[in-house]
């Protein structure tokens, strides 16, 4: 078992913000599923999925590097109050160029420009592939990455399990840097389950599903497939997410299981969870 | 349903082939060139050359003096077509949707509706890339948007190498700051005619009411006015499943403006669409000249046949209407091509007047006979006289 991190507490759990969202929001599936009305275009899922949930993940900054323009169209559609957290670009996670990953970085922070402007940023994800193991190299990287983007409000998520040490938790709490709380399948060399609070401002959760027999299929209609029960997601919050709570101000909660619209469904799942426990 | 286009885009196809036979070649400028001719214009040219200059159609003389330090390689289309092959191969089992270009390196795939089997199409895009990148060496550029006409743009605009995403919804705005002839499907004639207004931007173009653009371009405004809106709902064809057209070209031996000598020309590649459109019991509705001017400008003219037809005389009528429209230049032309697209079944109404009828029916008796003739004695064994001048 690990250490909490020695953040500051926060007096009662109720000072601590929490919100509940999906990762990504433009599926079309979503409308079959019933999430959204008949009919709904591409274009209007975002002002939908903003009646219902108050933060999202971006999920295709992961992809192409964000521009500015398309950023400032997008924060049009949403309430001021609704806050956006964004993936890192592959170009600084899984395909490093070590000569242009730092202009990638300054690339990065001007597309998210609207977002720090408009104070919606609330995380830049940086999401590590699962081959990225605590080796010398891999080290320096990241803290040279972290060091890069120190002005923007970064979260990591690690998926090698060798990352999972008390020296690397004490590191990002020195950076006040969040350590992204994972659920997913329970298997060998994945990064575990923690509830450890690394930044005092900030904690994030993802919930990626547990399908095991699809985690490393390749395709992410399988990996994501998964429908949490009530039980399930009521463990979480009694044993994990209170604790979280008492030792951040804010808390920003995920659904990756986006198939079928499960993550939607499981969010909602979740806020009432929250709702009774008085987190909410 | 919003429409999900990927766009795969080789930069630079040819010379991006050559390089993954010849490693040497990737670090120098290269520019591809047919061999021997004494005319030869530049087939194809890497980034670097591009930068010093270096255009497709150039003169090789004036491309030499340009970059000098490039590598001059002869066309191999056979290879491209290969190359081509296995792009193909390797987005197929993505969608049955795709529809590759002419040996160009382009590949639009249409994603539509097979999130729940392969995941959102930007991840397809990105493991198509990959896949390509791993198993062919070569890099695409990739692009997903709500139609081929954005996603082309979109790969446009990323050149030589990266992604794009259009989001749906974003097509109008995404387009308006571009320069105007970023867009596909626009005519340098309607380029000038814009500049001339001093409009470069296509926001500035969309901000005008389709009446005020319906000055400046005719009856062309509403077509280009949605083009510019990024609305193009052109379905992506499967392979093999493109309209049928039949097209057909002669390249002058020396560039030139002599009208008996172009329409002779023109009077044989007729000929030759006519036998190929009767052959197949087809008849075209629609034919189209293009010329390619000696300095490298291209027109592309095309006149409706009403009705479709295949009979040679009435093909020649419809072609030299098209080649006045786009023989609009003093400049000597270099290459006539004649296209027959709109192909349909040969209509079965008769002409109403009875003069109108006795014409139609001596002039497909006349390329009947021609027709027999020629089946057996030969092609050249019976020739109109017009032709004689273009020999």
């Amino acid at each position: 078992m690990f250490a909490m991190i020695e953040t500051t507490p926060h007096p009662t759990a109720a000072a601590c913000r929490l919100q509940v969202g999906t990762s990504g929001y433009s599926y079309p599936e979503w409308v079959d599923a019933g999430f959204y009305p008949p009919g709904t275009r591409a274009e209007k899922m975002l002002s939908f999925y903003a009646e219902s949930f108050s933060v999202t993940e971006l999920n295709y900054t992961w992809y192409q590097m964000p521009k500015a323009p398309a950023m400032e169209r997008m924060c049009g559609k949403v309430p001021p109050h609704f806050g956006f957290a964004a993936k890192l670009t592959r170009t600084m996670t899984h395909e490093v160029d070590s000569g242009r990953w730092r202009g990638e970085a300054a690339r990065y922070r001007q597309g998210m420009a609207p977002l720090i402007q408009s104070g919606q940023l609330q995380a830049v994800l940086l999401q590590l592939p699962p081959t990225f193991d605590r080796s010398r190299g891999n080290r320096v990287y990241l803290a040279a990455l972290l060091d890069e983007l120190a002005d923007l409000p970064l979260a990591v998520e690690f998926r090698h399990a060798s990352w999972a040490t008390e020296r690397v938790f004490a590191e990002l709490a020195h950076r006040r840097v969040t350590l992204v709380a994972v659920d997913e399948p329970p298997l060998a060399g994945l990064f575990p389950a923690l509830e450890v609070v690394t930044n005092p401002d900030l904690f994030y959760v993802r919930f990626h599903g547990r399908n095991a027999r699809g985690w490393r299929s390749g395709n992410m209609q399988q990996q994501f497939d998964y429908d949490y029960s009530d039980e399930e997601l009521q463990q979480w919050v009694a044993q994990r997410i209170v604790k979280m709570t008492a030792r951040a101000g804010a808390g920003i909660i995920f659904f990756n299981n986006h198939v079928r619209a499960q993550a939607p469904k499981n969010a909602r799942q979740m806020v009432q969870q929250l709702t009774l426990q008085g987190l909410l | 349903m919003d429409r999900s286009i990927i766009h795969l885009n080789v930069a630079d196809f040819a010379v991006a082939v050559e390089r993954r036979i010849n490693r040497h070649l990737a670090s120098r400028p290269v520019i591809i060139v047919p061999e021997g001719a004494s005319r030869a214009a530049v087939y194809d040219m890497s980034e670097e050359a591009f930068r010093t200059g270096v255009r497709k159609g150039m003169a090789l003389r004036r491309a030499r003096r340009l970059c000098r330090d490039a590598a001059l390689l002869a066309p191999h289309p056979d290879r491209y077509e290969r190359a081509m092959t296995e792009l193909l191969k390797r987005a197929l089992p993505y969608s049955p949707q795709v529809e590759p270009g002419e040996g160009d390196g382009h590949l639009f795939v249409d994603a539509t509706g097979t999130t729940r089997l392969f995941g959102p199409p930007v991840d397809v895009a990105w493991r198509l890339n990959r896949q390509i990148k791993k198993e062919l060496q070569l890099d695409p550029i990739w692009s997903v948007a709500s139609n081929k006409l954005v996603a082309k743009v979109a790969t446009r605009l990323v050149k030589p190498s990266g992604e794009y995403i259009v989001a749906a919804g974003d097509e109008a705005a995404f387009l308006a700051p571009l320069p105007l002839g970023l867009v596909p499907g626009i005519e340098l004639v309607d380029l000038a005619r814009l500049a001339a207004f001093n409009f470069t931007t296509v926001g500035q173009v969309t901000a005008l009411l389709p009446g005020q653009l319906q000055v400046a371009l005719g009856r062309r405004a509403a077509g280009l006015h949605q083009r510019l809106c990024g609305i193009d709902p052109s379905p992506v064809l499967p392979v093999g499943a493109r309209p049928p057209k039949i097209r057909l070209d002669h390249e002058f031996g020396n560039d030139t403006n002599d009208r008996q000598q172009i329409e002779g020309v023109l009077y044989g590649l007729v000929e030759g669409a006519g036998r190929r459109l009767r052959r197949q019991g087809r008849a075209a509705g629609r034919v189209a000249v293009l010329l390619d001017y000696a300095d490298g400008l291209r027109r592309l003219r095309q006149v409706a046949a009403k009705p479709a037809t295949a009979n040679d005389l009435n093909l020649f009528t419809l072609g030299c209407r098209a080649l006045n429209l786009a023989w609009d230049r003093r400049v000597r032309i270099r290459h006539l091509a004649l296209r027959c697209d709109g192909l349909v079944s040969p209509p079965a109404q008769l002409c109403l007047f009875a003069d109108e009828r006795a014409q139609t029916e001596r002039r497909r008796q006349l390329v009947t006979a021609l027709d027999r003739i020629r089946q057996r004695f030969g092609d050249d064994a019976v020739q109109f006289g017009r032709r004689l001048a273009a020999a």
